[in-house]
């Protein structure tokens, strides 16, 4: 059984007071509520003897402090310190190897069969940039990122498709329209897999090309921030369509075959569990400084059924390291799940900007601005490598 | 994906009163609402009775030797007829004492309800457990239930207190105290970001400050209602008798809404913290008159409550709090 995350009470009132329809806002109160921490009694506030002793104690050894969120504020502060909400068990890798190839299949020792009969080569990755979270996100040099080759992580997405019911009887319309969708995604190089109704993978981009599958994205493992994931992450597509008011769902076929491929694609390029995160954990919108440009996979994602720790807990970067906000439009498009790591992200932004001793407003103007200088070189060197090829 | 907003579904809300039930519909973003009396009188049958109420369309059943006039136009042929109207509901639940409550009740919600086919979504109030007594609400609620879901209803309820919370509390994220002061009960509910704490009801509120000022004054507690919601208001200097004797009763009742909630919020465990005073909402017929805010209030600062008391007021539109918050609670489909 997996913990229900609890969410600061200031953080769901927050919220709620930017819902101005108050239909939405009971809707959104009453969804949040159960991760609410948990009440206290109302009445006269005593300390109590147990707690009065702790305090006492905590005072009285040296160098302890009382106060976790003082102590952040009163030390130096770096992204590196900042906590992951996910990532809670150590990253073990998936033995996987190849066991048979031809020239339209591939077959792996977990299972995993991949259909290349379909595969569309698009640009080749050669290099991408990273910037080191180690120190203070100000002190990112835009023109002087890290470059790296391979695959860092992996995006999962919905390909919103039309849906047939899945029963014997829709058959023949059920695989009409996953051939559909194979033609579309093919044509577009939108995702480097997909995978259909029936659980069948197929390559669309080969792993070492380039997808048109993350857009405007920004997420971070330990050690660096990935902006613009196209080129360091691989993108899987599940065929299925989020119906409005709902959160998308996978069929058991279609999570099997998510599980195997995960543990495939994990094994081979070394991909950490905290790099396999949703669409919507990494979509922004550069024009209005929003997350959630982009919703598939707001909630419901099945991570622990594909093997994955939670990473709806994570704090998105977008937010504590480039500033980036969101409206209770998204709130709504989202799953709980998500919500604590949105939470998170907003306190980090906070206590950051009080280590610095500037307003949040300021802060996240700062940390705009950087993206912002990144986002600039990286269309800048895109426009370079355009005329140079 | 990009996202997009929802659109509301269309749904509606149902105040079941002892003295009223009042429906509440959005339209656009209009609220609309419609009220009918919960009560009922018989009149002798007569061919040229019954022609009379058919042509001025009067809400009428003819049970063999007698016809029944329920809903808004029962209370005129009482006073009429001088005579009781006779009620569905007793202290906010089905009246045990009148054979034909189910029946005339439904036949009260008939009249404001039109039986859908699409299973329309419905949130009806319930009152809440009287304060130190047993909760004897479950057939009062099956009985609605049944009601409402023969007529094709999606059906749900929502406390009372509640209600008035969805309704008035927007803008403290549904925290306070919604108190609802009917004809049978006063229901108070205290609601913490729209989740519900602590709730209860006092069986002292309309009926009985009518039902009393009549034992005293010689007057039908039917008339006495009608006085108290035409004229009635607190201003220290009374009219007739009548005003003296409901100002009396008015004021006891107040005084035991506002020892119930000291003793319930005394005797409650696991009530939220919050720093902050808890705005205090009131609503009914019974808090209508002028200067009962004024009166509540007085007593709050008196009674020396366990917790602070914001802004204490009447709801904005007190007789269709209750329907409204019903409504909104449709809508969220809670």
């Amino acid at each position: 059984m997996h913990a229900v995350p609890l969410i600061p009470r200031a953080f769901i009132e927050r919220r709620a007071g930017q819902i101005v329809d108050p239909v939405e806002r009971l809707r959104y109160l009453r969804r949040t509520a159960v991760f609410l921490h948990p009440p206290v009694p109302w009445r006269k506030r005593r300390l109590p003897a147990l707690g009065l002793a702790l305090l006492l104690a905590c005072l009285l050894i040296p160098g302890r402090k009382v106060s976790g969120k003082a102590s952040r504020v009163k030390s130096g502060f770096s992204l590196r310190s900042l906590t992951r909400a996910s990532a809670t068990t150590a990253d073990i890798f998936p033995d996987v190897w190849l066991v048979d190839k031809s020239s339209d299949f591939e077959t792996y020792s977990n299972g995993l069969r991949i259909d290349d009969r379909f595969t569309a080569p698009n640009q080749k990755r050669v290099f991408y940039p990273v910037y080191q979270r180690g120190a203070a996100v100000a002190d990112i040099d835009a023109e002087q990122p890290e470059w790296r080759s391979e695959p860092a992580g992996i995006v999962y997405h919905t390909t919103e498709s039309d849906q047939a019911r899945f029963t014997v009887d829709e058959n023949a319309r059920l695989k009409r329209i996953g051939k559909a969708v194979i033609g579309v995604v093919q044509q577009n190089h939108s995702y480097h897999f997909l995978i259909d109704r029936f659980g069948q993978v197929f390559r669309i981009v080969p792993e070492q090309d380039v997808a048109n599958h993350a857009g405007y994205s920004i997420w971070s493992d330990d050690s660096v921030i990935f902006v613009n994931l196209n080129s360091s992450f691989l993108g899987v597509a599940f065929e299925t369509q989020t119906h409005q008011g709902e959160l998308p769902s996978a069929n058991s076929a279609q999570i099997h075959a998510a599980r195997v491929l995960t543990e495939m694609l994990r094994n081979k390029y070394r991909i950490p569990q905290s790099n396999c995160v949703t669409h919507a954990q990494v979509s922004v919108n550069p024009d209005n400084m929003l997350v959630g440009y982009h919703t598939d996979w707001a909630g419901n994602f099945p991570f622990f059924e594909i093997g994955l720790n939670d990473n709806y807990g994570a704090p998105p970067p977008s937010i504590y390291a480039f500033g980036f906000d969101y409206d209770p439009v998204f709130i709504h498009a989202t799953g709980v799940r998500l919500w604590q790591g949105l939470a998170l992200a907003e306190d980090q932004v906070q206590t950051q900007a009080a280590a610095r001793g500037v307003s949040v407003s300021q802060y996240r103007a700062t940390l705009q601005k950087k993206y912002k200088e990144i986002l600039a070189a990286l269309k800048a060197a895109a426009i370079a490598n355009d005329n140079q090829t | 994906m990009k996202h997009s907003e929802k659109v509301n579904n269309s749904a509606v809300g149902l105040d079941v009163g002892t003295s009223r039930i009042c429906l509440a519909q959005r339209v656009g973003e209009e609220y609309q609402y419609e009220t009918q009396l919960n009560a009922f009188v018989t009149i002798p049958f007569s061919k040229i009775t019954e022609g009379v109420l058919k042509k001025e369309k009067v809400p009428h059943t003819v049970t063999g030797p007698e016809i029944v006039v329920h809903g808004n136009e029962s209370d005129r042929f009482a006073d009429l007829l001088n005579v009781e109207t006779r009620r569905t509901m007793d202290k906010g639940v089905l009246n045990p004492a009148e054979a034909d409550s189910l029946g005339m009740l439904r036949k009260i919600v008939e009249s404001l309800l039109d039986p859908v086919k699409d299973h329309q979504k419905l949130c009806f109030t319930v009152p809440a457990a009287p304060l130190g007594a047993e909760d004897n609400l479950t057939y009062h609620e099956a009985t609605l239930r049944q009601i409402l879901s023969d007529m094709g209803y999606e059906v749900k309820s929502i406390n009372e207190g509640l209600a008035v919370v969805y309704s008035e509390l927007e803008s403290s994220n549904y925290t306070g105290i919604g108190i609802s002061c009917g004809g049978g009960l006063c229901n108070v509910c205290v609601s913490y970001l729209s989740v519900p704490v602590l709730s209860f009801s006092i069986p002292k509120a309309g009926d009985y400050i009518d039902s009393s000022a009549a034992t005293i004054t010689g007057e039908r507690a039917n008339r006495v209602r009608i006085v108290k919601e035409d004229s009635f208001h607190f201003n220290g200097f009374f009219a007739d008798k009548l005003q003296q004797v409901l100002g009396v009763y008015y004021d006891e009742m107040i005084q035991s809404l506002v020892q119930g909630m000291k003793q319930a919020f005394t005797n409650a465990r696991n009530l939220p913290k919050s720093n902050r005073p808890l705005p205090i909402v009131l609503s009914g017929g019974t808090a209508m008159p002028e200067g009962f805010r004024d009166r509540f209030e007085k007593a709050v600062r008196e009674a020396e409550l366990p917790f602070a008391a914001a802004d204490i007021r009447v709801a904005a539109d007190p007789l269709h709090a209750s329907a409204k918050g019903a409504l909104v609670a449709a809508l969220a489909d809670l």
